[in-house]
């Protein structure tokens, strides 16, 4: 009786998740796409809409105030799950209550795939580089217009109240940008190849999570509709209690961001964990994943408690609760507290996949293993242990107990250790190498350049009396931006140029790259290394107007933001040109890697290996005469790194 | 056709039993730690609000943290405690049915566990309709409402979980032909049971967190 499936009558059919044969979609446009998405949101936020004013109306404080935030939080909770309806997200959780198992993945074929609900890792990882890009030219903009109004103290572009919005906006789009621009599009790209995995654990959570992601974008830009918001990204009480409708996109912004951050890190960690290849043990580990598993936890920690704290705020803004309301029992520093227990860690999540990027990249243009690797790995996992211990330092002036600075004051300087760590694993690599300066390259080269700068500043911000003396000045906002954009966005950048040859089949233009990373490298520096100037010279943040004598130092820098600005020009003419005008084929193997993702067919098929291949070494063997074969694919003799050493080699020679 | 679909035909894509076997492994770990790391997720979620409780406890801005020592409805409180219990322990007492080879009994255990759940999930909402104080009026009054909406979500996930999970065994039980799926080796029966496995420890979760907060909120 137990086993008579197995010898059994008739089986049934094998389930979805152990099969490997996609269903094809249908490519109608009756089917759901992008355009039911929007066609959903659409009436989903007219329907929230009514609902919330009809609601509203019955309750005299709404009638009176003219400002029905609880109808604002309705039409965007109902477009998000319309949106989400649309896109055919919802499905599969519907089916499920009545009893169904999933269905296989469908491939759907042609460019229209990139527009619909897909479960293929490598397109969602299309889609996120998509999405991440839009958010951060959002972001972009919004940057051009804030330095505009820098440039003079006195001639005034926007009025106090739209620049603090501008600011907020800016701050807020980045962040949550920033928070997924490495694992959206890289991580879910590249990580099932890495571990030599065929599939992600679970398809269905990740391609929800970028849909989700994508209708955060949609909720937090809604709020310049709604006048904006005054409390730059951080949304401090009491501004927030007392800002107008458009903080209720914020804080609903930032709790939809946060779902969508949770699902990305629950999916990679459980496929990190469960679907290495055979042989792929922790210590074969490529560095890059450890760096996705350790942002991978952060975000699946430290993120339900940003969803808490966006949900206190919007009780308080629609059903009057009081957690923020100091005056009725509540504190505001309770969202301080909450805040910066996710927004800390947040940092790492912006900075480790940034150091991963770089150490899978600078083995392959130094053609000399990574040094001290596990060491590397640890600093990683270091760090986001530590970086849930430190958040009290952006209360150093607000809320804290003065006793306990010098405690977080450690912790803080602590958290430089592992850091270091990585640090100097990527000079140890560098030490005595002869490096290809490849785009790439350079653009990794910039990350340890930057970094030193943004790293050695916030050493300096963690000593209670430097931080007491420069907060919420342009010290603390060069420094940020030395860390997330020196660091972050040059990785990302570096990382895009060297893996979308394998993502797309075509070469990126390498005399268009070296334009922009020069460009984007030198104009970067002259934008925010005056703003160190600028802040110990008192300069404020977040104000439209400074002192006279402020005005050069501002000058010289705007105008290398507009420079700056451009050369992301540089990289979207780079992109078009490279890829749909004068398209060249990449070989299979540019950069004569030995990663597991560069030893896979390019186009990289649906399943992504034609056996499940079984790894015998790390992918760090450079130069290493005898190294050991990398893994055996099961269609031939196991690839041997030797091979791949000498061919890259033979050129110098 | 797909450049993607044109190279996986040119490779010809198969799968070996070994590979099978590996991905029916990968499928069922994945399960077990995405059901563990569920719970540390929730674990944070529901730790933000503890947090947020005992912050404003003890902060007790304006001698407003909870005024004339206010406390929402027992009644209530306790029904909706009692029915998220039950449907808990429904789910860990159908397990050990269904490790048994009792099939029926536990769709029957579980059955039960969903209208309980429903019941309590429709109990949260309605409670709101006899709180017998402001939700500004006090930290307590506050943190209350954030505690309600937090447990409808948590009671919803506690419905939704268990109803799919037996809605799943009914068509289970049907293509399996009278074939007792809590011994088959057949990997659908067999992610059918990680997934129970994991439901299960969810569920022990739940009534251990929601004891601690039904003690915070109308006991303390």
């Amino acid at each position: 009786m137990t086993t008579s499936v197995e010898a059994g009558v008739e089986a049934p059919k094998p389930p979805a998740f152990i099969d490997i044969k996609p269903r094809r979609g249908q490519n109608g446009w009756l089917s759901q796409h992008v355009g039911t998405a929007a066609l959903g949101g659409f009436l989903g936020y007219i329907l929230g809409h009514w609902l919330g004013n009809f609601i509203g109306s019955s309750y005299p404080y709404i009638a009176n105030s003219g400002q029905n935030s609880l109808a604002v939080l309705l039409a965007l909770l109902f477009m998000v799950v319309g949106w989400l309806l649309g896109i055919g997200a919802l499905n599969h959780p519907i089916a499920k209550i009545l009893g169904r198992e999933a269905k296989g993945e469908v491939e759907y074929t042609g460019w229209t795939r990139y527009f619909r609900y897909n479960l293929d890792h490598k397109v969602v990882g299309i889609q996120y580089v998509v999405g991440v890009l839009i958010f951060f030219f959002t972001g972009g903009l919004l940057a051009m217009a804030i330095r505009t109004e820098l440039l003079n103290p006195t001639v005034h572009v926007f009025s106090a109240d739209t620049y603090i919005k501008i600011v907020s906006e800016h701050g807020t789009i980045m962040m949550m940008m920033a928070s997924s621009v490495v694992v959206g599009p890289l991580g879910n790209y590249f990580v099932p190849l890495m571990i030599g995995s065929r599939r992600m654990a679970f398809p269905r959570i990740e391609a929800f999570s970028l849909w989700t992601f994508i209708a955060g974008y949609f909720v937090i830009f809604s709020a310049l509709a709604y006048g904006g918001f005054p409390t730059g990204w951080t949304g401090y009480a009491p501004l927030q209690t007392q800002a107008g409708p458009g903080m209720v996109s914020y804080l609903f912004g930032f709790a939809v961001i946060s779902v969508g951050m949770m699902t990305a890190g629950f999916n990679l960690a459980v496929t990190i964990i469960n679907y290495r290849a055979p042989g792929m043990t922790w210590s074969r580990v490529p560095v890059f994943v450890w760096s996705i598993i350790a942002t991978a936890a952060l975000l699946t920690l430290a993120s339900p408690v940003l969803t808490a704290a966006g949900l206190f705020g919007l009780l308080d803004k629609t059903a009057q609760t009081s957690f923020y309301v100091t005056e009725h029992g509540g504190s505001s520093y309770l969202w301080q507290n909450l805040f910066w227990f996710f927004g800390h860690p947040e940092v790492y999540i912006m900075a480790l996949p940034g150091f991963g990027i770089v150490g899978e990249i600078i083995p392959v243009f130094t053609r000399k293993p990574l040094f001290a690797y596990r060491i590397a790995a640890a600093g990683m996992i270091g760090v986001a242990l530590l970086s849930f211990f430190v958040w009290q330092h952006h209360l150093f002036q607000s809320g804290i107990d003065p006793d306990m600075r010098p405690l977080f004051m450690l912790t803080t300087e602590l958290i430089s250790i592992p850091t270091g760590f990585i640090f100097l694993v990527g000079m140890g690599t560098l030490y005595r190498a002869k490096i290809r300066y490849e785009v790439p390259m350079l653009f990794c080269m910039a990350v340890y350049f930057n970094f030193l700068i943004g790293g050695i500043s916030g050493v300096f911000l963690s000593d209670v009396p430097v931080n007491v003396t420069v907060h919420g000045g342009f010290f603390v906002l060069s420094h940020f931006h030395y860390t997330i954009m020196g660091g972050l966005i040059f990785a990302f950048f570096g990382g895009l140029y060297f893996w979308l040859p394998k993502m797309t089949g075509r070469t990126m233009n390498k005399k268009l790259g070296l334009w922009h990373f020069w460009t984007m490298f030198g104009f970067f520096n002259l934008t925010f290394f005056p703003m160190f100037i600028i802040g110990l010279l008192g300069q404020p943040r977040r104000v439209f107007s400074y002192a006279r004598n402020l005005q050069t130092l501002n000058e010289f820098s705007s105008i290398a933001a507009f420079f700056l600005g451009a050369s992301f020009l540089i990289f979207v003419a780079n992109l078009m040109w490279s890829q749909f005008i004068a398209p060249e084929k990449a070989p299979a193997n540019p950069w004569d890697s030995l990663g597991l993702e560069w030893q896979t067919a390019t186009p990289i098929p649906h399943y992504n290996f034609e056996r499940i291949p079984v790894i015998m070494t790390d992918p760090y063997h450079y130069s290493e005469v005898g190294a050991p074969a990398l893994a055996d694919f099961g269609n031939g003799p196991p690839v041997h790194a030797s091979s791949a050493v000498a061919a890259a080699i033979e050129p110098e020679q | 056709m797909s450049d993607a679909f044109k190279a996986a035909d040119k490779i010809r894509i198969s799968d070996t039993p070994e590979e099978r076997e590996f991905e029916l492994r990968a499928h069922i770990g994945a399960i077990w730690s995405g059901g563990r790391l569920f719970i540390g997720m929730y674990t944070f979620l529901l730790a933000s609000l503890v947090f947020s409780y005992f912050y404003l406890r003890s902060s007790n801005n304006g001698i407003l943290w909870r005024p004339n020592h206010v406390t929402a409805p027992t009644a209530y409180g306790w029904t909706i405690y009692t029915l998220t219990l039950l449907a808990a322990s429904m789910a860990i007492f159908g397990q050990a049915r269904l490790r048994r080879g009792n099939v029926s009994e536990w769709q029957a255990a579980i059955w039960v566990g969903v209208v309980a759940a429903l019941f309590a999930l429709f109990m949260q909402i309605w409670e709101f309709t006899a709180v017998p104080f402001y939700p500004g009026s006090s930290g307590y009054a506050s943190t209350f409402i954030g505690y309600s909406v937090m447990n409808i979500l948590t009671i919803f996930i506690v419905a939704y979980w268990l109803e799919t999970t037996v809605a799943r065994s009914h068509w289970l039980v049907k293509e399996f032909r009278g074939v007792e799926i809590q011994f088959s080796k057949h990997p659908s029966a067999q992610s059918f049971r990680a997934n129970v496995a994991s439901m299960t420890y969810f569920m022990g979760f739940v009534a251990l967190s929601s004891t601690l907060l039904f003690a915070m909120f109308y006991l303390l």
